[in-house]
């Protein structure tokens, strides 16, 4: 009974604390220019300027043009990866790949580089493959960073699903292909868009790989295009800064936000 | 929407299932199962292998980033060891690893535990998720306003009547790298606590109710049948940590870079600084080269417990 | 349902591919038509001004820029070092003087622009001194994109409210800051990020410019008097509360603004962000050169620095960049530059607009100061990393200045042995 108030309650408070640099984060993109305040940051003070702050931003960063083509990255990136990574989850598990640990810690020891310095020589690459500052060559880099997380949850998934699912499957007749597209993929879905969200939120923030693969404004991400917004020598006004940050945000925030159904889901457990 | 299929039909990778009859299937598949694996494979050694394969090169050699790299041998590398400020690197990032299989992992699953299968648990997770989704450009500027002397942390402290509001947060060493290991871990909970989560989605419901019937609840029920059943997630939350951490950048740079006086660099930061700020691309990847190796070992090593055949599959 | 949904998913996701491979491979060339100049910038925060002038240029010599910003300016110059081995060399890029342009000019990758330079000086557009920071072994290479002077920047109320003029003298800029330090005011702003150069340059070009040169050149060594003296000076203002908090990150123009520290040694590209923070020039806030530390100097030690902007030699459009470069020296791109960027020109005919920096832009051509290069430019790479990162920490900890010293020097030694 206690924990049935215990258990919100905790989470609350958390809650509570963890919102509390949101705060700041909405009051100060709220201010106007003038009325910002270092000492103050707490307080709600002056106009309501979140809009025109948020406009300008928009404006001055022309960040409307970066839009289209990084939702095409956040979207197809993490998408291919989330596939490609359930793929070889399946092949290790379920069809029992051949040195299997051998080939998933090859495609997990991706991660493992610092994405730092492997720009340049990918940037030397791009340029001679002809694909620097095209949306292919900003796909697949963002599909291959994005594949070992993908591979990594995926293959601890489907490792709890039992055998039996497959031999049962294999049993009916039906194919490798079948069996992974009609049975594992969709009895994974939770974990697949969990893998897609957190991916594509990745992408959608990334800064490094857009500032090193691409230049037109046809091309360059979002975050590449937001982040000039501030720099060493100036640039916009911190309040509109914040309000920048916050509206290229938006769109991940409510990508969570939409997909919190499917984390509810599946069994209730009760209480303990 | 069929909502009960996500995880019906799973049994929990040991323990109450019948032992699984491990036969040399494999042949029958081999073709198959490599033909799964190649898109991955191909992505991750074309784009990510072949780049870091030069980066490794040029750790050999001495290079300004224009001409052609002249050959050192292993120069860089014992440049890198006599380097007084390596070790300061390495104790900050050790710190770092600590901190983050700790505290956002442990967060992550309080928060995971706490909201399953409590009605609107999804929404009262929700906190945690948006520090994930918001920029950094945002998320940098709001850390700085918390803690930079005097901030929002200092002001609030004050507010309470708590004693630490005149620390200085990023300035001194330790503390800094304690603190940002606090402003990563808020970043990184909520996302450890969605992969708890689909973890506990993914636990039978028999073997639970059968526990239950036995009289099993609370402490003792999570210990002895939820935490086992978690361990595949786990996994992957603890090994995405110790691989993340050791690699740690953004924030020490954007808060502090790595300052002052180096006090709160890490090896990534040392690699960034000696190959962008000094153009000293030999001894920068020489770092990178270090830094991925002693990532890779301590995945594997931790990976290879983990997954070994005996317990999982 | 779920099948279907899995599938259409994938249906959506191949055609998007298929999309995005189609779409775009006639940008990969990059977007310069005739006429558009490939430029790129680790200053992306100045998009609009350069595209400001980018439509002066297009009317007047039928040339515009085609705008590539970057906001990391470590990456930017990996990009730019990087990109000589590829055939996407920039047409025209900005860079910084010093180490950094030698080491391009090393490898033979600029175009000379000795002759652009020959004109332009005849022409009366920019003085003849800035030239040696632009020529290496005899040939000179860029043009200066900018000009910045640094200067004393301060909050008129708060000088008015405590009867402070405008010091003349380096005993009057010290009574002023004790003055506001009785009052509860701090004088000076610092900070530990980045700019923990500036009071060191001020200090030591202020008390022996001719030691603050051999500095960057190796002739002197950070472990000599002059430099210990300066040191100590500096750790003494500090230790007397001169200066603001360097761990607030707070931007420099809020500080002012907000009146956290009166003054800010600064440079004049600093009017632009008190503009943009709604402080008025002349009323809000005002300027003065810092007067020398050492009295019985001739000349008023002024830091001045300039950021050159280069063409790669065999880049696509290497004809019309330099010819760009050109255009770019004249007044009526300076007037156009400067009146968008809110800061002074190096073409002393350029028209600025702002009273002060109109006025500061004619009074440093005059006899009355020596204009020397800015630190963070005068020092080679590697020995700068090392003196940001000591200064920093002392300006964190005061404390004995010799160990930080010594640090630099180690570097500063073995930049020096390896140059011959």
């Amino acid at each position: 009974m206690t924990a049935r108030i215990l258990r919100p309650a905790v989470l609350l408070v958390l809650g509570a604390i963890w919102l509390a640099p949101i705060y700041l984060l909405l009051v100060n993109a709220s201010k106007a220019p003038a009325q910002y305040a270092a000492d103050q940051v707490w307080r709600p003070i002056g106009d309501f300027a979140l809009f025109d702050n948020m406009r300008e931003a928009w404006e001055i960063g022309g960040l409307g043009e970066a839009v289209t083509s990084t939702l095409l990255y956040s979207i197809i990136g993490p998408g291919l990866a989330v596939l490609f990574g359930a793929a070889i989850g399946f092949a290790i598990v379920a069809l029992r790949l051949k040195h299997g640990f051998f080939w998933f810690v090859l495609v997990f020891g991706g991660t493992v580089f610092p994405l730092q310095m492997i720009l340049m020589p990918l940037f030397v690459g791009y340029v001679e493959a002809g694909i620097y500052d095209s949306r292919l060559g900003m796909i697949a880099i963002y599909t291959a960073v994005t594949v070992p997380f993908a591979a990594l949850v995926m293959r601890n998934f489907l490792g709890g699903i039992a055998h039996q699912v497959f031999e049962a499957a294999v049993v009916d007749g039906a194919s490798t292909w079948r069996i992974f597209w009609r049975i594992y993929l969709p009895m994974s879905t939770s974990a697949l868009v969990a893998v897609f969200i957190l991916q594509a939120t990745f992408v959608w923030n990334d800064l490094l790989l857009g500032l090193a693969l691409s230049q037109s404004n046809e091309v360059r991400p979002l975050m590449t295009a937001a982040a000039a917004l501030q720099d060493t020598y100036g640039g916009l006004q911190l309040t509109a800064v914040l309000a920048g940050g916050l509206l290229v945000s938006l769109p991940t925030v409510v990508l969570f936000l939409s997909t919190q159904r499917i984390f509810s889901r599946g069994l209730n457990l009760g209480q303990f | 929407m069929s909502a009960p299929a996500t995880a019906a039909p799973t049994t929990p990778p040991h323990g109450s299932a019948p032992p699984e009859p491990r036969r040399r299937r494999r042949t029958t598949y081999g073709w198959s199962a490599r033909g799964f694996s190649v898109p991955a494979v191909l992505v991750v050694a074309v784009l990510l292998y072949l780049p870091f394969l030069w980066t490794t090169w040029i750790s050999f050699t001495e290079y300004n980033g224009l001409g052609s790299p002249s050959w050192v041998g292993l120069d860089n590398y014992r440049a890198m060891f006599d380097d007084p400020n390596f070790a300061t690197s390495l104790r900050n990032t050790l710190l770092w690893v600590v901190g983050s299989i700790t505290v956002p992992v442990g967060l992550g699953l309080l928060i995971a535990v706490l909201s399953h299968g409590m009605r609107f648990g999804g929404w009262l997770r929700l906190p945690f998720l948006i520090p994930y989704a918001i920029s950094g450009v945002a998320v940098g500027v709001v850390w700085r306003f918390v803690l930079q002397n005097g901030g929002g942390l200092s002001q609030a402290l004050d507010a309470l009547g708590l004693p630490g509001a005149d620390l200085r947060w990023l300035s001194d060493a330790p503390l800094n790298t304690l603190v940002m290991i606090g402003a990563s871990s808020w970043q990184q909970s909520g996302v450890n606590a969605l992969l708890f989560v689909i973890g506990l989605q993914s636990i039978p419901r028999e073997p639970i109710e059968a526990a239950r019937l036995d009289g099993a609840s609370g402490w003792r029920m999570f210990r002895h049948m939820h935490w086992p059943m978690l361990r595949p997630l786990t996994t992957v939350v603890v090994g995405l940590s110790l691989v993340a951490s050791l690699k740690t950048f953004d924030i020490v740079w954007i808060m502090t870079k790595g300052g002052p006086g180096r006090n709160a660099e890490t090896l990534a930061v040392t690699m960034y600084e000696e190959t962008f700020v000094n153009s000293a691309y030999g001894a920068g990847s020489a770092v990178a080269v270090f830094l991925s190796v002693v990532t890779f070992l301590a995945a594997i090593t931790y990976l290879r417990r983990q997954l070994s055949p005996e317990r999982v599959v | 349902m779920r099948l279907r949904h899995t599938g259409v998913a994938a249906l959506a996701a191949s055609t998007l591919v298929l999309a995005a491979c189609g779409g775009d491979d006639d940008d990969a060339e990059g977007a310069s038509g005739p006429g558009l100049i490939n430029f790129y910038t680790d200053k992306g925060a100045w998009e609009p001004q350069f595209l400001e002038v980018s439509d002066v240029s297009e009317t007047s010599l039928g040339l515009g820029l085609e705008f590539t910003g970057y906001s990391d300016a470590e990456q930017y110059s990996a990009f730019v070092r990087q990109s000589f081995r590829t055939d996407e060399k920039p047409d025209l890029f900005t860079w910084h003087t010093g180490s950094e342009l030698e080491d391009l000019v090393a490898e033979d990758l600029l175009a000379p622009t000795s002759d652009i330079w020959r004109t332009a000086i005849d022409n009366g557009d920019v003085p003849e001194a800035m030239q040696e920071h632009f020529t290496v072994d005899g040939e000179t290479y860029c043009v200066p994109m900018n000009a910045a002077y640094w200067v004393m920047y301060y909050n008129k109320q708060v000088f008015d409210q405590y009867g402070i003029a405008e010091p003349t003298s380096w005993a009057e800029l010290i009574t002023a800051a004790d003055t506001l330090v009785a009052n509860g005011v701090t004088p000076f702003y610092e900070t530990n990020i980045l700019f923990s150069f500036v009071w060191f340059q001020t200090l030591l070009a202020g008390t022996d410019p001719e030691l603050y040169n051999k500095l960057s050149t190796g002739e002197a060594k950070y472990t000599d008097a002059g430099v210990v003296e300066v040191m100590e000076q500096w750790r003494g203002m500090l230790e007397a509360g001169y200066f603001g908090d360097p761990g607030d990150q707070t931007a420099p123009q809020d500080q002012l603004k907000a009146g956290t520290v009166a003054m800010i040694n600064f440079g004049t590209f600093l009017s632009g962000q008190l503009n943009s923070v709604d402080m008025v020039s002349g009323t809000d806030y005002d300027f003065f050169v810092i007067p020398n530390v050492n009295p019985d100097l001739d000349q008023t030690s002024l830091i001045f620095e300039t950021g050159p902007m280069c063409t790669a030699k065999g880049a696509e459009n290497e004809t019309s960049a330099l010819q760009y470069a050109e255009w770019w020296m004249t007044d009526e791109a300076q007037t156009a530059w400067a009146n968008a960027r809110g800061d002074v020109s190096f073409n002393p005919k350029a028209l600025v607009q702002d009273r002060l920096l109109a006025d500061l832009n004619t009074q440093s051509g005059s006899g009355d100061y020596q204009l020397l290069e800015r630190y963070f430019e005068a020092t080679p790479t590697p020995v700068l990393t090392a003196a940001l990162d000591g200064f920093s920490a002392f300006v964190t900890n005061p404390g004995d200045p010799l160990p930080i010293l010594e640090t630099i020097e180690a570097e500063a030694a073995a930049y020096w042995a390896e140059q011959g």
